[in-house]
């Protein structure tokens, strides 16, 4: 540990090269930036694809359709799904959007039945508008609040993608990202309005279960009802599916760890150049200071806290920004019409001021112990 | 209390520099009361900075024994070493060696950091060495505002700040034009009758040897002469 006495010293060694520290902060902010956004991307995927114990939705999709424009099955199954035992609910669900690539832009709608609507939407809370305006419209979508965020709507105005124009009629805020993401729109509507498909053909039905544990046997129930039909089901929890439909971008996000430890260590190499550096131009002044009484372990501390400091500025700097960009960006990736929040949350920036003051002090330890170390006679020599 | 402060017996110092064995300090014998003001002349790689940084606690000895204040201090670790410097030595260098990042002020309650004081009792010691140095109205310029002479007096201030037993010097006068060397001999001569300072003091220059009340004559690593100088 260090005396609060000696910040005024650590500081004006941090601005004694202001070119030399401005740089290197900025190294640092760049890297920083970079960090914390992969986190925040790898947040919202795991979030997303993580199957916990607690989860009670299934997805039912159509057999080897990996993209809502195909996976077409008739609503009728709703009726056969919610006779396995085990069953709460069923929801018949089509899906239109706009992209089914990989975008941060994709808008997604999920007709729902009216009669549905209430319960899809139950875990969620309505920001703005209401449920009973949603159900007095036939062209009315109640919006989630990072796509009404992204795409800057407010209830009562009209929001268009993919070619369908709907009236915003609530924004609702929901711990699951698939419907932070999306418009739920009357089932009926969309069916008629969607080019593809028609009354009667839904993308996949939500099947909420009344016991957890029983997930896999009541997935495996529904899949064994239709393995003889026309249009044969694959059902998956939730979270797995999303990970099945968004594998390729979950793989890309999961290879974007390697950027967020570049970055890390791109810090580790700029704090290390400039403290290195700095060390080597004050040979001198450290052997005066240790003339004076400094011990050699106070001052490889000081060291070690000039380069935290010269982190933590630039560390500060970057995760704020990043935490900006990603918090007032509402961005999320969406794939095959799942979607995924890169979740910026305030914790990022704790991590990042960590990460970066903990990478400040690695860099140092080489030069402050080298510092530490040096005799005095022989540094006075040295210069 | 012996009056003797400093004892040196057959005291040595060696290095190597590649192959060659270096011997700048070879077997020397001394003792330098408290209260002293004693100048080491010589020429170049006489040892006289070896004795100085030996003395001084920032070159430990190959050889002999160093007794300061009833100390061992070559027997010290390097911790305690430090701790030692700091309550005993007040170093002035040749070239000031002020922290250029530092004001005046600044540089003079650096040693005081190691001390346990307020904020408040710093500031009176800072205040009080730099009035006595007479540079209080540079307290808050940095050492290129300050003329060669100024920067000296506040190398002087931080080296007495801590009110240690012992000052050495090396060459304090050497990067200093006539008047502004006088004048850090005059107040070398003060901090040692008004305040008791023993002072050690590395000086090529008769003139400045000739304000210590003592001067030693080093060549090739050996006292050649001893002598009292004129009284002032």
């Amino acid at each position: 540990m260090l005396s609060p006495k000696y910040i005024p010293y650590i500081l004006k060694q941090v601005s004694r090269h202001p070119a030399r520290s401005i740089l290197t902060m900025l190294g640092v902010a760049v890297a920083m930036f970079l960090f914390v956004s992969v986190q925040a991307l790898q947040r919202g995927v795991a979030e997303a694809t993580e199957v916990t114990g607690k989860e009670v939705t299934l997805v039912v999709y159509r057999e080897n359709r990996f993209c809502p424009a195909t996976s077409r099955m008739p609503d009728s199954y709703a009726r056969r799904i919610a006779g396995i035992p085990g069953v709460e609910s069923v929801v018949p669900m089509k899906i239109v959007v706009n992209n089914c690539g990989a975008s941060l832009d994709t808008v997604t709608f999920r007709g729902v039945p009216r009669e549905n609507i209430a319960s899809i939407t139950g875990g969620a809370t309505i920001l703005s508008g209401s449920i009973e305006e949603w159900k007095r419209r036939g062209d009315a979508a109640l919006v989630g609040e990072t796509l009404a965020a992204r795409r800057g709507v407010k209830v009562g105005q009209t929001l268009s993608a993919a070619g369908i124009d709907v009236y915003v009629a609530g924004i609702v805020r929901s711990e699951n990202a698939q419907d932070q993401n999306v418009a739920y729109v009357d089932l009926a509507f969309l069916q008629g309005t969607a080019k593809r498909g028609g009354d009667g053909i839904v993308t996949q039905f939500n099947v909420r279960v009344k016991d957890p544990a029983r997930l896999p046997e009541i997935a495996s129930a529904i899949d064994e009802e239709f393995r003889t039909d026309s249009e044969p089901t694959d059902t998956r929890p939730e979270s797995a599916f999303v990970a099945r439909a968004a594998h390729d971008l979950v793989q890309l996000v999961g290879f974007s760890k390697y950027i967020g430890w570049g970055a890390l260590a791109g810090v580790l190499a700029l704090a290390g150049n400039a403290i290195a550096l700095s060390v080597r131009d004050r040979i001198k002044e450290h052997a005066v200071l240790r003339t004076l009484g400094f011990r050699g372990g106070l001052i490889a501390r000081l060291i070690i806290a000039e380069s935290a400091a010269l982190c933590l500025a630039g560390g500060a700097i970057g995760s704020l920004a990043a935490f900006a960009v990603l918090r007032f960006g509402n961005f999320s990736m969406s794939v095959e019409g799942t979607s995924m929040n890169v979740n910026a949350e305030p914790v990022l920036i704790a991590i990042g001021l960590a990460i970066t003051a903990g990478a400040g002090i690695l860099a140092a330890l080489l030069p402050a112990l080298s510092a530490s170390r040096r005799q005095i006679s022989e540094s006075f020599r040295a210069v | 209390m012996t009056p003797t402060l400093i004892e040196c017996r057959g005291l040595a110092r060696t290095y190597r520099r590649g192959p060659e064995l270096i011997t700048p300090l070879d077997q020397l014998d001394l003792d330098v009361d408290r209260g002293d003001f004693l100048a080491l002349m010589g020429p170049s790689g006489s040892g006289k900075t070896t004795l100085l940084n030996l003395i001084a606690g920032i070159d430990r000895p190959t050889g002999g024994t160093l007794t300061i204040g009833g100390v061992e201090i070559s027997g010290l670790s390097n911790g305690a070493l430090a701790d030692w410097r700091s309550a005993e030595i007040g170093y002035i260098f040749q070239l000031y060696n002020l922290v250029p990042v530092l004001t005046a002020y600044e540089n003079v309650e650096l040693p005081l950091l190691l001390h346990k004081l307020s904020r408040r009792e710093r500031h009176e010691r800072v205040a009080t060495a730099l009035a006595l140095v007479g540079v209080a109205d540079r307290s808050s310029h940095y050492p290129r505002q300050l003329s060669g002479g100024q920067e000296q007096r506040v190398a002087i201030a931080r080296a007495i700040v801590t009110d240690p037993a012992i000052i050495v010097a090396d060459e304090p006068t050497g990067d200093l034009d006539r008047a502004a060397a006088a004048a850090v001999m005059e107040l070398l001569v003060r901090l040692n009758r008004e305040m008791s300072k023993t002072i050690l003091m590395v000086t090529h220059d008769p003139g400045c040897a000739a304000h210590a009340n003592r001067t030693l004559h080093l060549e090739k690593g050996r006292l050649v002469e001893s002598g009292l100088a004129a009284a002032h």
